[in-house]
């Protein structure tokens, strides 16, 4: 019997190995998996006959009858609760940036979807990578909107080539006879293909205002804001450069207008067309930054808003990139406003070197201005703005108190019927650079802005994906060697020298 | 002392009086450290390498999104000591039952105050508890570096979690091998054919292509993906529900082998 067992086991492990080998299911394989379990099955069979030896009596048959119905109530109930837990669904999410729980937006887009929504998992079954997609998709699919399906891409070659796919742990997302293809499939790139497959349904324009230094959209380096020109296509908006010098008015179907912090004032007949265009019921949203107004200043100063010419020093934030500690604040005090509904204290926004803005005085009684970001309050205000651009801590506090300052405001001016414009300041354009954009919640806190101004009632204000945390800090060789050798080698020789101790102990007793 | 402390304390002092134990936590400590410093190794020159073809030096950006921490070193290294539990835990299990019943000292622990319930549960529990002592081994290592930079602790537990559970799965399938021989050499055999089997299926699924209801089964009681959702940082209540009914199901099946070797 024993010889039987054994045979079966070489043939199964011989049969399983040919496949792991060749990667396919050969004549080889298959005999000998066919042969080891039949050989396993005999062995098992002679194996129940020994062992039901002697277990003729009745009192011995009516004691196995018992052991076998408990066990084969256990086995059932075992497959029962494991069928309820499935079907409850129950799943705690422990990863450091809850890459599988949805944020708001991606439940937001989801719900926004035709049923006939599907996305397609094309992977190589020896790609590690596909555990955490197919993870992420059942997600995306827990609440029934999302239909995923699987394919081998070596069995779908042909489908795969047609729709785009030239890798491994590629998602595709069809919906309406539409498709997109994430490459990289991730809670953002998912969300962001889910949003172009429903973006034809909004098409707001934003007009960016050009020609006098204002932020790039092209430009793709850390100091340009293609960042932000792309995270606003991806959800839904037209964009228009408009040289505001050279236009007589703002085009009627700006939903929005946006000014990145110019570096050389606009013409004073450019902020005329701005005040034109607001009376009509517009939307501005300006990023303005310390020592750089854009010629704005007086435009918003009607409009109710201050911003003195100073930087916000915030010791409660530290140093950061390398600057002076407090001249980057970290913002996490918001007020209940729709832009920052979805933002709360572990919630942070990143400025990079900003004013205060303040929503001071309403120019009229219906209006509604509102300060909504803030710095801690130990804050005060440094107007030595070179010290600062030179990487040194301003020394002219002198006797500031502490103080909270506001670093964004806005304004909602009730202009006739049909006329209501909005206006969303900023203390600093570097928050929406592709360098920090997508810090923290930045893109949250820009995106809502841009949303809550240009979409007014249809506006959707929420929280999206966070770009995943790839940790990708060295571990010097230094320091690799003495865990090595610390706790490496260390530990395993002490459990040696106890293993060795026993065993000449035992030799003696 | 009540008898079920005695058993356990009995068991404890016959695992920790063989250099089995020591030479198996000798092999965790020395398993764990090649695979994860190996690992360490080739992120951290695969790191340096792009690093300075880059020459964006460790910038945001500049080195590729596959090369961090969670995708090059810790999942792989998790990946591996999940099948390292397969390699060692039969040989913590194999003598349990098997070598009481070659030496007959089986016999004695019958005629005890336990019941044979209270005896499978005291082995169980010893025997789990070791297993416990391993991946506690085994936890210094990636704890050191890993939190050190910044994965985080909670997923660092979770994976643990799994490795735990998957660990009692296979130690409560050895446990069965163990009580249904004398041989202490076919109990850790038959454990690790046990548990090769059920580690995956998916080498399954190329026979079953015509059979998706099948192979669906299959993967289902497969033990590497249910302990794939720990290692990406989940708790998943079906796969804690699956580990926990494989003990159950395993407990009955030692049950049974004890009622069979009574009435024999």
């Amino acid at each position: 019997m024993s010889g039987l067992w054994r045979a079966g086991l070489i043939a199964i492990a011989f049969g399983v190995g040919s496949y792991y080998a060749t990667g396919e299911s050969g004549l080889f394989g298959r005999i000998n998996l066919v042969a080891g379990t039949l050989a396993l099955a005999a062995a098992a069979i002679v194996a129940a006959q020994r062992m039901t030896r002697g277990l003729g009596t009745p009192v011995a048959r009516g004691l196995l009858l018992r052991r076998g119905l408990q066990l084969a109530g256990l086995v059932l109930l075992a497959v029962a609760l494991e069928r309820g837990a499935t079907r409850l669904g129950f799943v705690a999410d422990w990863t450091l940036d809850q890459r599988y729980v949805l944020s708001p937006a991606s439940q937001s887009v989801l719900a926004a979807l035709p049923d006939d929504l599907t996305a397609t998992l094309y992977f190589d079954p020896e790609d590690p990578r596909v555990r955490g997609s197919r993870l992420l998709l059942r997600a995306f699919a827990a609440d029934g909107k999302m239909t995923v399906h699987e394919r081998v891409l070596d069995e779908a070659a042909d489908e795969a080539d047609a729709l785009g796919v030239a890798s491994s742990n590629t998602v595709v997302v069809e919906s309406g006879g539409r498709a997109e293809v994430v490459g990289r499939p991730a809670e953002g790139t998912i969300w962001e293909a889910l949003e172009r497959l429903r973006r034809r349904e909004r098409r707001a324009v934003v007009y960016f205002s050009r020609g006098a230094g204002e932020g790039d959209l092209l430009r793709g380096d850390a100091l340009g804001y293609s960042g932000l020109a792309a995270a606003l296509q991806t959800q839904g908006y037209r964009l228009r450069d408009l040289v505001l010098a050279a236009t007589q008015e703002i085009p009627a179907d700006a939903a929005a207008l946006l000014v990145l912090a110019p570096e050389r004032p606009l013409r004073s007949d450019s902020v005329e067309r701005i005040r034109e265009y607001l009376g009509r019921g517009g939307g501005l949203v300006a990023f303005l930054d310390p020592g750089r107004d854009g010629g704005l200043l007086d435009l918003l100063e009607d409009y109710g808003f201050e911003s003195p010419d100073a930087a916000v020093v915030d010791p409660a934030s530290g140093p950061v990139e390398g600057d002076a500690p407090g001249v980057n604040p970290l913002a996490f005090a918001y007020t209940d406003h729709p832009i920052t509904k979805p933002l709360d204290a572990n919630r942070m926004t990143f400025f990079l070197r900003t004013r205060p803005v303040r929503a001071a005085a309403k120019p009229r009684p219906e209006d509604r201005l509102e300060s909504i970001v803030f710095s801690s309050n130990r804050a005060w205000l440094s107007r030595d703005l070179a010290a600062i651009d030179r990487g040194l801590a301003p020394r002219d506090r002198g006797g500031q108190p502490d103080s909270r300052f506001p670093l964004v405001a806005t304004g909602l001016y009730p202009r006739g019927e049909d006329a209501e414009a909005r206006i969303v300041v900023f203390g600093d354009s570097g928050l929406a650079s592709n360098a920090y954009l997508r810090a923290l919640y930045n893109l949250d806190l820009v995106m809502n802005s841009v949303g809550w101004v240009a979409e007014r009632e249809d506006a959707r204000l929420t929280r999206r994906p966070n770009a995943l945390t790839n940790i990708q800090s060295p571990i010097t060789p230094q320091e690799t060697l003495t865990m090595f050798y610390g706790v490496g080698l260390l530990l395993p020789e002490l459990f040696l020298i106890a293993g060795v101790l026993a065993w000449a102990r035992r030799q003696r007793g | 002392m009540t008898p079920l402390r005695a058993l356990i304390r009995k068991e404890i002092a016959v695992l920790f009086a063989s250099p089995v134990a020591y030479l198996t936590l000798t092999m965790v400590g020395l398993v764990t450290a090649l695979v994860f410093f190996d690992h360490l190794r080739i992120y951290n020159q695969t790191l340096f390498v792009w690093a300075s073809s880059t020459m964006g030096g460790f910038e945001t950006d500049t080195v590729a999104d596959y090369i961090n921490l969670r995708t090059l070193v810790f999942l792989p290294v998790m990946e591996q000591l999940a099948l390292m539990l397969i390699g060692l835990v039969p040989l913590v299990t194999m003598r349990v039952f098997a070598e009481e019943r070659a030496r007959g000292t089986d016999e004695l622990l019958t005629t005890t105050l336990l019941t044979p319930n209270q005896i499978v549960a005291g082995k169980f529990f010893v025997t789990f508890a070791f297993v416990g002592l391993m991946l506690a081994v085994s936890f210094v290592y990636p704890a050191t570096s890993i939190v050190r930079a910044g994965l985080g602790l909670r997923h660092l537990l979770a994976v643990y979690t799994g490795l735990l559970v998957l660990g009692l799965g296979i130690a409560a399938v050895g446990l069965v091998c163990s009580a249904f021989t004398r041989s202490q050499l076919v109990a850790a055999v038959s454990a690790y054919a046990i548990a090769f089997t059920l580690y995956d299926f998916s080498w399954a699924t190329a026979f079953l292509r015509e059979r998706p209801g099948v192979a669906g089964f299959l993967d289902a009681i497969s033990l590497h993906p249910r302990f794939g959702g720990f290692a990406e940082g989940l708790i998943i209540g079906a796969d804690l529900v699956y580990f926990a009914a494989l003990a159950l199901i395993c407990f009955g099946l030692v049950r049974l082998s004890l009622d069979l070797e009574r009435v024999r």
